[in-house]
């Protein structure tokens, strides 16, 4: 089992309860979108908001077929809305 | 030199606008976006402005770069504004220099448009009867084409402040 933290921002964080959230995925993950997956159904009340969610590695945005990043943390930002 | 463009403090316009730099420059572009007490109907008591703040200030300087490049203009500020905010309170301000009023003009609104639409922030409207909500934001997810999932809408038709 390979632990991934998920960061959780705005709505997103206020749908789950929580900022961060940490999930076991098997072994068999091996994409950013494997993990994305995962998480829609370990949580299914975040699974309608994650398909328009960008997911961000650093400061930088990976993609779902990319690999899982190394230190196993995932930033799920939902739409944008500055200004 | 990198100026903060993320501010958790009121952010003062007076000190970005640079007026006795770029003799070069006949043109000063200024927009300033402050928090309106309404929204689509609801009136708005405060809100609050949350960010992916290593990304949002990424965004940011990408914008401030490519808005010099794209309309060959100097000098390009942007600070976006973080935290709880009142009604009145600046949310947002871009300065341009310019040599003339044309480019000056477009570009401010360009990069204004830019950040508002891909700078990971987020707000939250707080409403006089009680209850709050996320504004209704743009997609900044850059692979939907590759994926199988149904395609939620991918462009900015959110109205928002500023």
């Amino acid at each position: 089992m390979i632990p991934i933290v998920f960061e959780l921002y705005a709505n997103l964080a206020r749908l789950a309860g929580t900022a961060e959230y940490r999930l076991e995925v098997a072994d068999g993950a091996r994409t950013v979108g494997d993990a994305v997956a995962l998480l829609g159904q370990a949580r299914p009340e975040l699974a309608s908001s994650l398909d328009r969610c960008a997911c961000v590695s650093g400061d930088s945005i990976v993609r779902r077929a990319d690999a899982l990043p190394a230190d196993g943390r995932i930033a799920l930002l939902p739409p944008v809305a500055g200004g | 030199m990198d100026h903060p463009v993320l501010s958790h403090e009121p952010v003062a316009v007076e000190p970005l606008l640079e007026l006795q730099s770029h003799p070069e420059c006949g043109g000063l572009a200024l927009f300033v976006g402050t928090v309106r007490d309404h929204h689509e109907g609801q009136s708005v008591k405060h809100l609050a402005y949350t960010a992916h703040e290593p990304m949002a200030a990424k965004v940011i300087r990408a914008v401030e770069a490519d808005t010099r490049e794209r309309f060959g203009v100097p000098y390009v500020r942007i600070v976006h504004r973080l935290g709880d905010l009142a009604i009145g309170d600046i949310a947002i301000v871009c300065v341009v220099r310019a040599p003339h009023r044309a480019e000056a003009f477009e570009a401010c609104r360009y990069a204004v448009d830019a950040v508002k639409h891909g700078a990971p922030i987020w707000k939250e409207e707080f409403y006089t009867d009680g209850s709050s909500a996320f504004v209704e934001g743009c997609c900044i997810r850059d692979d939907l084409d590759e994926s199988a999932s149904p395609r939620p809408h991918r462009h900015h038709s959110h109205t928002s402040h500023g």
